[in-house]
């Protein structure tokens, strides 16, 4: 048994967000977002890594191409990496990824790169707010990868 | 200069440079084409050719990995000496057991190549040209997005999965490549799936790649790799102030402490 169509409603779009989070100040940094009841949205869906510097394109690449509308990235401010300068290698690593996906015709603003620290839980709240809201704003990753 | 007497200018350096080293490494013909070859001291150099050209670095990595103690000399074009510092930093070869034999490449050549650069830091044989404008990069760029995507979904569905642009690249010398991987790149479907395989081999060339244009040359489907790897080059050129196989001393850009202070150094297109 169907239902009228009338009755069926599609459900809001709602980005789907991955994150990639470093274990020794993001982690942290959101967990304290957490623990000082801070609401962020729910799109993000975070994946701990241990430093900021592992996130290789590869796996950024595929998040998009498994469905990811936006992809963000946090690590340790510069000075600050457990692993002295993994979150160098991150910050020359991201950005020259945004422009490949800008030149290649994916919109850049998909992938942000930030440095949170343990103590910033508020920062990571406005940050993943800030960055669902952009992501929302472009719209499904499917419209870039299916059509054209 | 023309070609014969390019040709002759180089036999002329080889014979000179022959005493002091155990080979020289350069291109031999063979039939309409050319091929590496390693010329040992007393051999005939009568079929040493220049054009068409092959990067040489692969060879003498080969060849330095299997006789580490002898000494050789390469003829380098402008591409293959950047080419070898880069790999020299990642102690792929040894650049204090080669002596290079530098050639500026034609006019006609740079056309051909599309090249910024047609000549190596220490010219021995051939006059330097000027660089060609890379304008083509700013009518790519002035393409609104959707053009470009469109574009490269155009170019990418044409892709084999060959890996002839990552065989012939000398910059791709990694033992297991993350394009074999069935976890980034799915084995036994072409065109491989859209943003995957192509952007993978872009962002690790990103510092490396000296934008020689072998990968396009080779390609049979016939996509416009450089332009993809020469606007990536570009930004590491002006934001990074990295300019590949320039400097032996200076570390990898990834391995450097350089890092990018202001993340809004760079704008990306976003029309």
């Amino acid at each position: 048994m169907s239902l009228p169509e009338s009755n069926v409603q599609q459900p809001p779009y709602e980005p789907k967000i991955i994150g990639f989070l470093c274990n020794w100040c993001s982690y942290a940094g959101a967990d304290l977002a957490g623990t000082s009841r801070l609401s962020y949205p729910p799109n993000i869906r975070i994946v701990r890594v241990q430093c900021s510097g592992r996130v290789s394109p590869e796996l950024v690449l595929k998040a998009f191409h498994e469905g990811a509308d936006g992809v963000i990235v946090l690590g340790c401010h510069i000075g600050d990496c457990h692993y002295i300068d993994g979150n160098h290698r991150t910050s020359k690593r991201i950005p020259m990824l945004r422009q490949l996906l800008a030149y290649a015709g994916i919109e850049p603003d998909r992938l942000r790169l930030e440095w949170v620290s343990a103590a910033e839980g508020e920062r990571f709240a406005t940050i993943v707010k800030e960055f669902t809201e952009t992501v929302r704003a472009l719209g499904p990753i499917k419209q870039v990868m299916v059509t054209g | 200069m023309d070609e014969e007497h390019m040709l002759e200018a180089v036999r002329q350096k080889i014979l000179e440079i022959m005493p002091q080293v155990d080979g020289v490494i350069a291109l031999r013909r063979v039939g309409k084409g050319t091929a590496p070859h390693l010329f040992l001291p007393g051999d005939d150099l009568s079929e040493l050719a220049l054009f068409p050209q092959f990067p040489l670095p692969t060879p003498v990595r080969i060849i330095q990995a299997k006789y580490p103690d002898k000494r050789f000399a390469v003829v380098v074009r402008g591409c293959d000496e950047r080419q070898l510092v880069e790999m020299a930093k990642r102690q792929q070869i040894f650049l204090d057991k080669l002596t290079m034999i530098g050639v500026a490449c034609t006019k006609e050549q740079a056309e051909y190549c599309r090249c910024e650069m047609p000549f190596p830091k220490q010219v021995d044989v051939g006059e330097t040209v000027e660089g060609i404008p890379q304008t083509f990069l700013d009518e790519f760029l002035a393409k609104p997005r959707e053009e470009r995507l469109a574009f490269w979904k155009h170019a990418f569905a044409k892709c084999i999965k060959c890996y002839g642009c990552r065989n012939i690249c000398p910059e791709c010398f990694c033992k297991e490549c993350v394009l074999e991987d069935n976890l980034w790149v799915t084995s036994g479907t072409v065109p491989p799936p859209f943003p995957m395989f192509h952007l993978i081999r872009a962002m690790h060339t990103v510092g490396k790649c000296v934008a020689c244009g072998e990968c396009e040359r080779t390609c049979p489907a016939d996509i416009p790799l450089t332009i993809l790897y020469k606007l990536l080059k570009r930004d590491v050129e002006t934001v990074f102030n990295y300019y590949a196989g320039a400097n032996p001393e200076e570390p990898p850009l990834m391995d450097s402490t350089i890092f990018l202070a202001d993340m809004d150094m760079l704008h990306p297109p976003r029309r």
